[in-house]
This record gives structure tokens, sequence and C-alpha cells, in this order.
């Protein structure tokens, strides 16, 4: 059978296995581990003390703690990767043997945080650089070795371009003669008016 | 302790582990060990130990030497993106789909990364011919291979 939370794929067997051992904690805690762990896939830290007292009473080895933090970042991550929404997501899992009220709960938690998700996965797909922030200085010559009387203005471009594996920003300077930095400003001009119409 | 100097008790260290790595090594048998041995002239019961020593670490020294085998960068996990390119400086009204990857490998606990781009059709022909490299593993061929070397 197809899940849509699984990108229109079988359920993984190890997802199966876990969604019996949520049905074994309250919905009412359950409901709270969520919060917890959407807490992290926002990119907070995660109380795992928090969480293993909200497990207590459902006596979960070790092993099962790490487990349900574990199907619980699987199933709401990847319901927001494939944008599905609440209901979907409610009646699937239900499909999948999680009961009603676990599975409402679950839902109503990921409905909250669904587009802070997905805005939080669309930051860290991949991209492989981006433009920090442009310095710039006009200068004008007044004499060079070449020529006594240049009389020329000269712009200064500083690109800071932040590469997505250091995390530092790399700094690229370059030196544009006035004709050249109107043709590249009339190009990005044409290029800014091409991304507004697909906004 | 042993009363011996420093540099006996090193060289005993050397040559037990060096009479311990090859036998693992060579997976000889226990009439072998006991033959090879007999020549360097020590005790039945030093001969019965060293034996017994051999045959109880033998695993695990070939599960360690396994591990020395020098490796090839191994996979990690897989990046991609989808993008359409629409227009460039040269040409406007483009519609140029092109998928980026980037493959991340670890090479001895050192990760490392390849930046890949391809076009659709490209990709499809990669994935027929990962699918075909798959399906090797099912032929009639592979698997006789496969049932021997259990």
């Amino acid at each position: 059978q197809r899940f849509r939370f699984c990108g229109d794929l079988d359920c993984p067997d190890w997802v199966l296995a876990e969604i019996s051992v949520l049905a074994r904690i309250s919905s009412v805690k359950l409901k709270l581990i969520c919060a917890q762990v959407l807490r992290e896939l926002l990119g907070e830290a995660i109380d795992y003390e928090k969480i293993l007292k909200l497990t207590l009473d459902a006596k979960l080895e070790s092993g099962d703690v790490k487990a349900t933090i574990a199907v619980l970042d699987f199933i709401l991550s990847n319901a927001a990767k494939h944008n599905v929404d609440g209901e979907s997501l409610s009646s699937e899992l239900q499909q999948l043997g999680l009961p009603k009220e676990h599975a409402t709960g679950l839902c109503r938690s990921y409905e909250e945080k669904q587009s802070s998700l997905q805005d939080s996965l669309r930051a860290c797909s991949l991209r492989l650089s981006s433009l920090d922030s442009v310095s710039w200085r006009v200068d004008y010559t007044l004499s060079s070795s070449e020529l006594q009387e240049v009389g020329e203005p000269l712009v200064h471009l500083l690109l800071h371009v932040r590469r997505q594996d250091h995390g530092s920003t790399e700094p690229v300077p370059m030196a544009v003669s006035a004709d050249k930095f109107r043709v590249l400003l009339a190009e990005l001009k044409q290029a800014q008016a091409l991304m507004k119409t697909l906004l | 302790k042993l009363n011996t100097g420093v540099d006996t008790v090193q060289h005993g260290v050397e040559g037990l582990m060096y009479l311990l790595t090859e036998s693992s090594n060579l997976m000889i048998s226990e009439t072998d060990f006991q033959d090879s041995i007999r020549v360097l002239g020590f005790s039945d019961e030093l001969n019965k130990l060293l034996l017994q020593l051999y045959l109880d670490n033998r695993k695990e020294i070939r599960s360690i030497l396994s591990e020395l085998a020098p490796k090839l960068p191994s996979y990690h996990s897989l990046e991609w993106r989808l993008d359409v390119q629409l227009a460039s400086r040269s040409l406007r009204q483009q519609i140029k789909p092109a998928v980026t990857l980037k493959l991340h490998l670890n090479h001895n606990e050192d990760l490392t990364a390849q930046v890949l781009q391809t076009d659709p059709s490209t990709l499809l022909h990669l994935i027929q011919q990962l699918e075909q490299a798959l399906g090797e593993m099912k032929t009639s061929h592979c698997r006789r291979i496969a049932r021997n070397m259990k």
C-alpha cells in the first residue's frame, strides 16, 4: 500500500513497528513529545529529560525512547516534505494502526507547525553558495603611468560570498569601469524584472 | 617481575604477535600450527598453551586484520535539487531543467563532497544503468558465484 507521507511509497518496516510502540504512550503525552520533536526539527534544542519523564508511564526502555523520537522525526519531516495536510496524515497513520486520539493529537501539533517546518526545510535545501553582502566605492582616476590625464571614474565592488560547506564568507573584489558598470547594472535590472514576474 | 631485560620481553611480545597474526592470516590448521612450533623446541605444555591461544583468538584477530585493508571512499548521503533555467543574459524564454547533486562520501572518517550537475535525460540514463547493475545480482551467473562463496 502506498502512503503520501512516505512519498507515495510503501511505509518502511521500522516505522510500522514503532507506530505500535507509540500507541503505548497516552495521547496527551504523545502530543507533548511531538511538540519537543517539532522544536528540534525547527532548530531549537531538544529536552531529552522531559521526553524521558513523559515516557515513564509507558515503561519504555531507553532504546524505545530513542526509536519514538526517530519515528516522530520521520513522520513529521516527511509529511512536511511531501506537503501532506493534517487530515490526510491522520487517516494514513490510523491505517497504519495508530489509535484515533493519538493520530488526531499528533496531526494537530503538525498542522500548527507545518508552514514553519516547510520554511526550515526550504532553508536547508541544497545550495552551493549565497551572496552575503556587497560593498562598493567610486573612485576617480586622475593620472597614471601610461597617460598623464586620465580623468575617469572607477567602481570598486566587494562581493561577500558565503560557501555552504564552510559557513565563512569569501571576499570577491573587482574593479569595474563606468561603461562596463552601466551594462552590468542594466543586465541585472532585466534579471530582477524577470524574477519579479515569477514571484 | 619476569627477571629479564626490557629488550627480551619486547622481542618476546613481538614474536608472539607475529606468530599469532601470521597463523590467523593464513588460517592454518591445528596440526600445521603444532608442527610449526615444534621446531622451536619448547616444552609440550607450552606448545599446548600456544595452540589454545591461537585457536581461542584467531577469529577476533582475523576480524581486526580485515579492517586494516585499504578502503575506497564509501557512500554517505546524497543531496539534490531540481532547477529550471528560465532565462540567461544571452537568451530569454528558455525552459531548461537541471538536477544538481551533492554526493557526500566517507573515506576513513574523512567526509568529502562532490558537486555534480546533470540534465533529466542523463539522469534517467544514470538510473537505468544503476538498475541494470542491481539486476546483475539476480542473474544465474552471479547467483552461482554467491552460492559457492557461502
